[in-house]
């Protein structure tokens, strides 16, 4: 395509530079902070967050519903796409295009909808109580119900469009054949889908999991400050605090976080292959 | 002839122009109520003086950090904040003491705003008052310890700890229940109902939000935000709780050393003058700290306005919260939050 490899790296190069100040450099002066608690480079930052019971529940709960998040949408995923790739073309664009809708939704307005579902006066409530299983409504906002159903339907699409994406490789002979050989649909999701998929549930799996470890809104509105995650001790250290090394020291573990989820990940597809 | 008096206008212009650019005066501010400030205050402002008002907004943390980030060459010349903020800077050396004699409006303020955080620091523009907004055709409130009470389990929120509000709160409840003094008790009380409070919010546009939707039906609350209460359709009420209201003031400061004490002084004064507190209290903006502003029925029913009412609150010394506020935001983190 290029003459040389210096023509194709001159390209490269002013989005190289852009990418190199503008951003890597900010976020590494940043994640230093959080190494030089007390004005010496030292872990103390880090010894200190976890030796805080606050800091130690926050960081597992945000973990447990990232995990439940990215597990629950691989599944419900896994259903969706496997229905939009079998379906008519016509069909298959008006039903990927009802998934990708929510995603041209801003965060905000989407997850202000679950209010109205799950409030006091919500419809949620509303049924119970019309139904006569309560007396009175129940307390379903402000729990981690609430922020992991938020999560869930802020990232599922992502997932969705990973999985599709991987799907549509599949050759279309593969499945009917593994059926007539009398694979069973467990065997052939195990043994066939999955293996052949494993690069889009990877993408899929990254993405929703760092999304929902790194979003602030939703947990800020369905959990407020009595579910807090790491995102939202993040901006209350940073904007109530002033404590930037504590800050720091969240923003460091998001980021392993996220990229140990990418790497387990990677190990569990290359392993099953 | 006409060519030339066109030319002397647009010297004339281009001379106000420059003058104006000459004198500048920066200010940093709370980011709400920029357009009614504009019209009261800023506009007139730059009119009087034939000077430049630059208006520097962001939440009190940003602000606080800009003002000691250029500590060596002040960028901000005045900047009004909480009296615990305040003093916070005044500790840092950041600030410097206001000479009293260069404001013609100052006997005018009402004693406790007059020195509100000791040495001539600061001085108050606007007073608020906290209390409890309630449905009154769901409950009654009678007491700050209402609050934790069971006819309200489930459907109480109270401030963050970390809010202007959360002390004050916890000084209200603290009154109620016997401990004056130490807060310890209270942060430990509150802690043993977290599961009655649906939540801690963060910032008055929440709370109104929860109380809309019927998610809460009381919670403390400044005075300032009592209008987004009333005209939202519902039947809330203003506690007049038999502890009495908490309240508090923002104040009015001068940073170091920043060259441009004449033009400051003009401002502040011009800020505190009747005429101005009188049009931003009609507004619904801000509590007149100057004694002898004058608000309509209807101002004064929204803001806490008058003698007897700013005499009887019941304000937190800024050096408590600042002196003890880690100690609450640790023992709520561990307590409280959990």
């Amino acid at each position: 395509m290029f003459r040389n490899t210096r023509e194709g790296l001159a390209l490269a190069l002013p989005a190289a530079i852009f990418s190199t100040l503008l951003f890597l450099v900010p976020v590494c002066i940043l994640l230093s902070e959080a190494f030089r608690a007390g004005g010496s480079w030292s872990l103390q930052g880090y010894i200190d967050f976890f030796s805080t019971p606050l800091n130690r529940t926050v960081f597992l709960r945000t973990l447990k519903l990232g995990v439940l998040v990215a597990g629950t949408a691989a599944v419900i995923g896994y259903a969706a796409a496997f229905c939009i790739v079998n379906l008519g073309p016509k069909s298959r664009g008006k039903v990927f295009g009802m998934v990708v809708l929510p995603l041209m939704i801003s965060p905000v307005a989407r997850t202000y909808a679950w209010i109205v579902i799950l409030g006091r006066t919500g419809i949620v409530n509303e049924a119970i109580t019309g139904l006569g299983l309560s007396d009175t409504p129940l307390r379903l906002l402000f729990t981690e119900t609430a922020v992991f159903l938020g999560l869930l339907q802020l990232f599922l699409p992502l997932m969705i469009i990973s999985l599709v994406s991987a799907m549509e490789n599949i050759p279309r002979d593969v499945i009917p054949a593994a059926r007539v050989l009398g694979a069973s649909w467990f065997a052939v999701f195990f043994k066939v889908i999955l293996p052949l998929t494993k690069e889009g549930l990877v993408i899929g799996g990254t993405l929703v999991f760092t999304g929902a470890l790194t979003a602030y809104i939703t947990p800020a509105i369905l959990g407020g400050s009595k579910v807090l995650m790491l995102e939202t001790l993040l901006y209350q250290r940073v904007n109530v605090s002033n404590d930037f090394v504590s800050a720091s020291v969240i923003a460091m573990i998001l980021i392993v976080m996220s990229f140990s989820a990418n790497l387990l990940l990677k190990r569990i597809a290359t392993a099953r292959s | 002839m006409k060519t030339q008096l066109s030319i002397l206008a647009l010297a004339s212009a281009l001379g106000t122009a420059a003058h104006a650019e000459d004198k500048t005066l920066t200010i940093s501010v709370y980011s709400f109520a920029q357009d009614e400030y504009k019209e009261a205050l800023y506009d007139p402002f730059e009119a009087i003086c034939g000077c430049k008002l630059v208006v520097e907004t962001g939440n009190s943390v940003e602000r606080m950090a800009k003002i000691e980030a250029n500590a060596a060459d002040p960028v901000i010349d005045m900047a009004v904040i909480s009296t615990q903020d305040a003093l916070a800077l005044a500790r840092k050396d950041l600030i410097q003491p206001l000479d009293s004699a260069r404001l013609s409006n100052f006997d005018k303020l009402y004693a406790s705003a007059k020195d509100p955080v000791g040495d001539n620091m600061a001085v108050g523009y606007t007073y608020y008052a906290t209390s409890i907004v309630y449905r009154s055709d769901l409950v009654d409130i009678s007491s700050w310890s209402d609050l934790l009470g069971e006819e309200l389990a489930g459907q109480v929120a109270l401030p963050n700890v970390t809010t202007t509000q959360g002390p004050l709160t916890l000084m209200m409840l603290g009154k109620a229940l016997g401990h004056e003094d130490d807060f310890g008790p209270v942060i430990s009380e509150i802690g043993a109902h977290a599961s009655d409070i649906v939540t801690f919010y963060s910032r008055s546009s929440e709370l109104v939000q929860l109380m809309n939707q019927q998610e809460v039906i009381a919670a403390p609350v400044g005075r300032f935000a009592w209008a987004s209460f009333k005209d939202a359709g519902l039947p809330f009420a203003w506690a007049e709780p038999q502890e009495g209201q908490a309240g508090g003031m923002n104040v009015m400061v001068m940073t170091k050393g920043n060259g441009n004490e004449d033009l400051a002084y003009q401002f502040m004064d011009y800020w505190l003058s009747t005429e101005v507190q009188t049009k931003i209290g009609e507004m619904l903006v801000d509590s007149p700290a100057n004694k002898e502003v004058e608000l309509s029925p209807e101002a004064a029913d929204n803001l806490t306005y008058g003698a007897d009412v700013i005499e009887n609150l019941n304000i937190l010394p800024a050096a408590e919260v600042l002196d003890k506020r880690e100690g609450w935001v640790e023992q709520w983190n561990t307590e409280v939050i959990q």
